[in-house]
């Protein structure tokens, strides 16, 4: 196995490969993508309970096309729903890495706007959009099932005018994301996922992308390892 | 045996122990002051001969102005159903980086949950305990945070930011009829 070597990824021609029918079918695409959404059941803090009936029979989700979906890998939408301890924003952000683009997230609660009820706690990280780009924040301590919904719709409406691009935002600026959650978590702190590279493949990485606190990261990261595989008989 | 009747025996059980304070609260109930030292006898008495086979849990109250901690052991007797709280002070140790303590995990086992977790949040080093690695607050390299000379709020102001009052999103959504309902001034409290 070790004698294969990286698969290239992009066939570098030279050429940059564009389809002339992109932009007439942009709105279709644009129509379809906002009336199936996934939702990923990552749930952080307390607005979690009003999500139940958000989905089920009484206010029913899925009439919008918004399902629920277990892996991360497979969903659109990661709601934050509630405050974010610093514990669990580590594994917010692994999250939101894992899934593939386009994706959103939904800050759900006053705590994902400024803190909320936890302003004062150490444990608390206060200001969700500084560590993720977050396309629609619903106010409220908890929002109702309503609010959620109409943060849902909204959501769809700014997808369907092209205007949910907020993930484009941290390929972008992945430094600027990059030094607030250095500023948290210290210097050493990596993910498993290779952001630059992959705005580099998807032709969005900008003057922003890399900067100071990429190169901190570059002078403490370590090389990923394919994880062993035992057996054991 | 009766609850009464275990009652009247703790009572004169407890009265054997050298400087200790009872106070008997009501029926099922009982508040017991008692030096640092003699508390694990007490505990080794009270779980070997009066029925309290339950230590529910392991408080700690932090007092600055007394340069203390006050522990406190809640004991519960599943015979006589009541509770005992065994309240203890330990220096405080603030010149020192921290208090300690011994471990009562060898007469209750659940004490190693408690005596950890008290470690993390106020810094008491309890000997003989079985595992004192970081438990809740894995990412936390600071001080022990519920120590009252820790100030949460500078803290906060320090390492976080704050979010504008008036952000752009909110503006959106008010140019569409929504937005705050009452607002902070009007609330009358």
């Amino acid at each position: 196995m070790s004698k294969i070597g990286n698969i290239p990824v992009n066939a570098q021609n030279g050429k940059k490969r564009t389809n002339p029918l992109a932009g007439v079918f942009d709105e279709l695409v644009q129509f379809c993508q906002s009336r199936s959404m996934f939702m990923l059941h990552y749930c952080t803090g307390c607005g979690a309970i009003e999500l139940p009936p958000a989905m089920t029979s009484r206010f029913d989700m899925e009439r919008l096309g918004i399902q629920p979906m277990v892996t991360p890998r497979q969903a659109d939408i990661l709601l934050i729903t509630g405050y974010v301890s610093v514990k669990t924003l580590k594994r917010v952000i692994l999250t939101y890495e894992q899934m593939q683009s386009p994706k959103y997230v939904i800050g759900i609660c006053s705590c994902t706007v400024n803190g909320g009820m936890y302003w004062q706690s150490y444990a608390t990280a206060k200001v969700l959009n500084e560590y993720l780009p977050v396309d629609v924040y619903i106010a409220g301590c908890m929002p109702r099932p309503e609010a959620v919904i109409e943060g849902l719709r909204r959501l769809m409406g700014n997808i369907e005018n092209g205007k949910g691009i907020a993930w484009k935002d941290y390929f972008q600026r992945y430094d600027h994301y990059l030094g607030n959650q250095q500023h948290l978590f210290g210097n050493d702190w990596q993910t498993p996922t290779d952001i630059i590279g992959e705005a580099r493949h998807y032709g969005l990485e900008t003057e922003q992308t890399c900067g100071e606190h990429s190169r901190i990261l570059e002078q403490h990261q370590q090389p990923l390892e394919p994880y062993k595989m035992r057996i054991k008989l | 045996m009766k609850c009464d009747e275990i009652n009247a025996w703790l009572d004169a059980l407890l009265s054997e122990i050298n400087e200790i304070e009872v106070t008997r609260k009501s029926e099922r109930r009982v508040r017991v002051d008692v030096p640092a030292s003699s508390l694990p006898a007490l505990l080794e008495l009270l779980k070997g001969k009066a029925s309290y086979v339950h230590l529910s849990a392991i408080s700690c109250v932090d007092w600055p102005g007394d340069e203390e901690f006050e522990l406190v052991y809640h004991c519960w007797s599943y015979e006589a159903k009541s509770l005992l709280s065994a309240h203890t002070r330990i220096p405080r140790n603030s010149a020192e980086e921290f208090a300690h303590y011994v471990s009562v995990y060898d007469i209750y086992k659940p004490a190693a949950f408690f005596e950890r977790d008290i470690y993390e949040m106020f810094g008491v080093y309890f000997e003989s305990s079985p595992y004192m690695e970081k438990f809740i607050l894995t990412e936390w390299n600071g001080p022990p945070p519920m120590r009252k000379d820790f100030d949460a709020e500078a803290y906060v102001n320090d390492t976080f930011n704050w979010a504008d009052y008036h952000p752009q999103w909110l503006q959106d959504i008010e140019e569409e009829g929504g937005g705050i309902a009452i607002r902070p001034e009007d609330i009358r409290l």
